[in-house]
């Protein structure tokens, strides 16, 4: 049974990110657990864990890794502390994108890599980063303003997040609150590429497309938009980016962004998580809003595996379809965080109808 | 009000020649490419100068410079390279009949380090026809020479100038008496420990690594003998197409340049003509992760033999040979600047292919099955994110199916009409494809790289192209059900078991089908599996994290719906197990069916299903002891 289990993860290694490799490693996984290979079975989760956040699939990324936590504190001395920590941010990165997991719920989780992280001797640097991303995903945005002065005046050690993804949330919390040159003055290091990893700029130039437009620089934005968007298209991992993509599409281009719609609907439809899904849906109805309804011919073209996208649908009907699940979502986090902000984000770029 | 004194920055020499050395370039041997190219650049600007003189001809009369200058009409570009001397008194000699340095020039250039040659340009990126960076350049020789020694004569000035420099900063500058042919010669004497870099083999190599389609003779002369190293014609680079009737020399060029025996290539074209290349075809499958590495020349020059972002990236199964004019190098000059440039040049030799592929479909068929079968994976990529290619390649795209690996053209015709039924992951094609085959019933699995993307799309391209997902449960949909009769009758059996199931959300079916050897069929959705993988691991977990994951099951269960577990009346235990009537028995049958199931599955069972088989395995020992009547 071993000697399948290798064959297998030697397989997934071969192997592009995405849902052909994560079924591998988790047949491989399947097998370990009914044979008992405890320590076999945690190597492969870690694969899961990596493999699963980068490419799309946070539900699987987040069981896989609460197995490992657990076995490692069963038997700490058997594991690597030092991924498992590293690996323990990813997860906090995610778990706002669940609506059924609590506030309370989120910072106890917190808490834990807090403790866990003092433990093995690092220091609070990316705690309070963590309470920073966190506050911006429950839509808390003065309590994020507060954390971000807080994290960066402690030094830096090697469980903080690169520089570049640092710099990349200080982007997004001004494209968060509008401050359209603040978020531009601090997305330079980026666009001149001095900072980048392998997510920045990615998650970035999505970002600065709106701020550019508002402030008249039409070519800048084209051009971020081209660079940006080559960047995330191929990976589900960056549905939210392709959202922002949309939104910028609906004000400079809605024709093109049809056919961004139609190449992510697929994903969108199938995404383990309800937040990016939001933002997707959201945009799209944003997007179709903004064509020409009154044809009653379909313009959207939807995936074979969409049920109720076999019949032909108008726009008004396609718009009809996915508002609701956009604004019920919005409503969802909002009750759980305990504020009106995704719904009053709906508000402004979705017309009632 | 503080008084400021203005100081320098005192920049050593030495320590800039370490970081050229040890980090910018990637390896010492890049001096043959700088000298390379200064001689290059050299030549070049004496046939602008030509070019320019022999458009303005009225004027010629008023220019102060001799005729000499402009014998732009004959004049032939030309670099001799002379290894001379052994051991630590070896020299290399690069000699170019190109424009020279007047002394100004050499006051401009040599003199101070890191002066374009053209200026007020962008010193690193500015695309120029004169790339000019003859100080920096120059400085890497440092790495293989104490001494560089320039001897030089401007067509312009017509004075014979040498100029030595050293490695500390010094150099100096003397007329000379001599009078030395237009051009320039540099001289670099070998540095102890750098005698590798001087042997004529390697200097060879290196002279046709970077040089191979310089478009002058580019000569190495050791020992008195002199040969030319670069490709003595290469015509095609201005019109690529010609390569289409030079199939063998193309091919041999290939193992030259690529190291690699290819059999089949594209010629590659931007419409601007600016760029152009040869995508070889590569004889060989490659994985998708590989490094794209292809060798691009710039202003005939070689940049770089690993580019990545040349071609598209759905390209995996090209190498390309590059010549381009148009694409700025970054500052190591080893790599493109990713920008909008190169993403014109990147999406119009993706055309090329493309369209190459497209015709090859209408007019060579076998030869484009041929590199299908071997680059399929690439051509999936492509077709994901083109309609167009799709169109005209689906039918040859290969797929797993219940009906074996098959082309989609095959499995259109199986289908007959009907729409193509496929499973969007590995799993759920797994979890059917047994009972599927034995009914016959084609099922494609969609679970692999690209393919349930492309099925997805086919409709797109083709509205007669229907395809469907298909879940497990909907293989039951071919079943067999059973007759009026036979459901009155097993009703209560199947109460039973629905009851025995229901703790792990699971419900009995009972129909016909085959392969009659198969008791049961264990279906189960991708969210009920997900809710499984979710109960097993809140036992293993901490108690924060199995609280979090019990949140997030709510979510979960609300799409999971139940597993089914369909006996097969077909199985003769099974159809027993429907005339028993001791409910005990039909209970512990159906925990052992299940937990058989599973086991098959390679589902690991969590500790309320390892219970259950516990218990079912002890009433079956029971009964088999003969104590029938279990208590």
């Amino acid at each position: 049974m071993e000697e399948t289990i290798y064959e297998l993860m030697e397989q997934a290694q071969d192997m592009p990110g995405g849902a052909a490799k994560l079924a591998i490693l988790e047949e491989a996984v399947r097998l370990a657990d009914t044979s008992g290979l405890k320590e076999l079975a945690y190597e492969i989760r870690g694969e899961i864990v990596d493999c699963a956040i980068f490419n799309g699939y946070p539900l699987k990324s987040l069981i896989a890794f609460s197995w490992q936590l657990g076995q490692f504190d069963q038997n700490p001395e058997e594991y690597d502390p030092v991924e498992l920590l590293w690996n323990y941010k990813w997860i906090l990165g995610k778990v706002c994108s669940f609506s059924n997991i609590s506030k309370t719920q989120i910072e106890d989780l917190v808490e834990d890599m807090r403790r866990r992280y003092a433990e093995y001797g690092y220091n609070e640097r990316p705690y309070y980063y963590y309470k920073f991303r966190i506050a911006m995903d429950m839509g808390e945005l003065d309590e994020a303003r507060r954390y971000l002065d807080m994290f960066r005046v402690i030094e830096p050690d090697s469980m903080s997040d690169c520089e570049a993804c640092e710099q990349s949330q200080m982007v997004r919390f001004y494209y968060l609150t509008g401050e359209d040159e603040q978020a531009l003055a601090v997305a330079k290091p980026i666009l001149s590429g001095r900072m980048r990893c392998a997510e920045v700029p990615h998650v970035t130039l999505s970002q600065v497309l709106l701020p550019l437009y508002r402030q008249g620089e039409v070519d800048q934005a084209k051009e971020q938009y081209r660079k940006g968007y080559r960047l995330v298209r191929d990976d589900r991992d960056f549905l939210k980016t392709i959202a922002e993509h949309i939104e910028y599409l609906t004000v400079a281009n809605p024709i093109e962004g049809i056919g961004v719609v139609e190449r992510h609907l697929h994903i969108a439809l199938d995404y383990e998580s309800g937040l990016e899904q939001m933002y997707f849906y959201a945009a799209m109805v944003g997007l179709l809003q903004k064509l020409d309804t009154s044809s009653k011919l379909r313009l959207i073209r939807m995936p074979a595996s969409f049920e109720w996208g076999k019949q032909e649908r108008t726009l008004e009907e396609i718009i009809a379809y996915f508002k609701p699940l956009a604004e019920s979502a919005a409503a969802e986090f909002d009750r759980r965080n305990g504020n009106t902000f995704y719904t009053d984000w709906i508000g402004r770029i979705v017309q009632p109808v | 009000m503080s008084q400021t004194d203005e100081y320098r920055f005192q920049v050593n020499l030495g320590g800039m020649i370490d970081i050229l050395a040890n980090h910018l370039y990637s390896s010492p041997r890049v001096f043959i490419r700088e000298i390379l190219q200064n001689a290059t650049d050299a030549i070049t600007a004496r046939k602008e100068l030509g070019k320019a003189a022999a458009e303005s001809k009225p004027m010629k009369e008023d220019n102060t410079l001799g005729d000499t200058a402009f014998e732009s009409n004959d004049y032939e570009g030309k670099v001799i390279v002379e290894l001379s001397g052994a051991g630590d008194q070896q020299v290399l000699m690069i000699q170019d009949n190109g424009i020279g340095l007047s002394e100004e020039d050499i006051h401009r250039f040599l003199s101070i380090i890191g002066q374009s040659s053209k200026k007020g340009a962008d010193l690193l990126t500015s695309e120029t026809s004169f790339i000019g960076r003859f100080g920096i350049g120059l400085l890497s020789c440092f790495m293989v020479s104490d001494e560089i020694v320039v001897l030089t004569r401007s067509v312009k000035e017509g004075v014979s100038m040498e100029w030595k420099g050293k490695p500390d900063g010094t150099y100096t500058i003397r007329r000379l008496e001599t009078e030395l042919p237009t051009g320039t010669q540099i001289y670099l004497r070998c540095k102890p420990g750098s005698e590798f870099y001087y042997e004529p083999a390697q200097v060879k190599d290196s002279l046709f690594y970077y040089g191979a389609l310089l478009p002058y003779p580019v000569l190495l002369s050791v020992d008195g003998e002199t040969k030319q190293v670069n490709l003595p014609s290469t015509s095609w680079m201005q019109d690529p197409e010609q390569l289409r009737s030079r199939r063998g020399e193309v091919l041999d060029l290939g193992y030259r340049l690529m190291g690699e025996r290819f059999s089949d290539f594209i010629p590659l074209r931007t419409a601007s003509g600016r760029t152009g290349g040869i995508a070889f075809i590569l004889p060989r499958s490659v994985n998708l992760n590989s490094k794209r590495q292809h060798r691009v020349y710039l202003k005939h020059m070689l940049v770089s033999d690993k580019a990545e972002n040349v071609l598209p990236e759905w390209a995996f199964f090209i190498k390309s040979l590059i010549w381009t004019d148009e694409l700025q190098p970054t500052a190591s000059r080893e790599y493109f600047y990713e920008n909008e440039q190169l993403d014109a040049v990147r999406s119009e030799l993706g055309t090329c292919i493309r369209e190459e592929l497209l015709r090859m479909a209408e007019y060579e068929p076998d030869r484009l099955q041929h590199w299908i079968r071997l680059h399929e994976l690439s051509m999936k990529a492509l077709a994901v994110e083109d309609d167009e290619f799709l169109r005209i390649m689906h039918r040859w795209f290969s797929f797993e199916s219940t009906f074996g690996r098959r082309e989609l053209s095959e499995l259109i015709r199986e289908a007959g009409g009907r729409p193509l039924h496929y499973t969007a992951t590995v799993d759920e094609y797994r979890q059917i494809t047994h009972v599927a085959a034995a009914q016959s019933m084609l099922v494609i699995n969609g679970g692999y790289i690209y393919d349930a993307e492309i099925l997805d799309k086919l409709h797109w391209i083709d509205a007669t192209l229907q395809t469907e997902r298909l879940s497990p449960e909907d293989v039951s949909l071919s079943f067999t059900g059973l007759t009026q009769e036979e459901h009155t009758k097993y009703y209560g059996v199947l109460r039973v078991m629905d009851a025995a199931l229901q703790p792990m959300r699971c419900r009995a079916e009972l129909k016909r089908f085959e392969p009659a050897s198969l008791p049961v069929l264990y279906t189960i959705s991708q969210d009920a599996l997900t809710l499984r993988s979710m109960e097993h691991t809140v036992e293993e977990t901490t108690s924060l994290f199995s609280n979090v994951l019990d949140s997030l099951k709510a979510g979960v269960q609300q799409n999971a719906g139940y597993s089914t577990l369909y006996f097969n009346f077909n199985n003769p235990v099974v159809a027993r197990i429907f005339e028993a009537t001791d409910t005990q028995m039909i209970t512990a049958a159906t925990e052992m069916m299940y937990v058989n199931a599973l086991m098959m599955g390679h589902y690991p069972m969590n500790r309320s299903e390892l219970e259950l088989m516990n218990r079912s395995v002890l009433h079956f020992i029971n009964w088999g002891l003969g104590n029938g009547q279990n208590t």
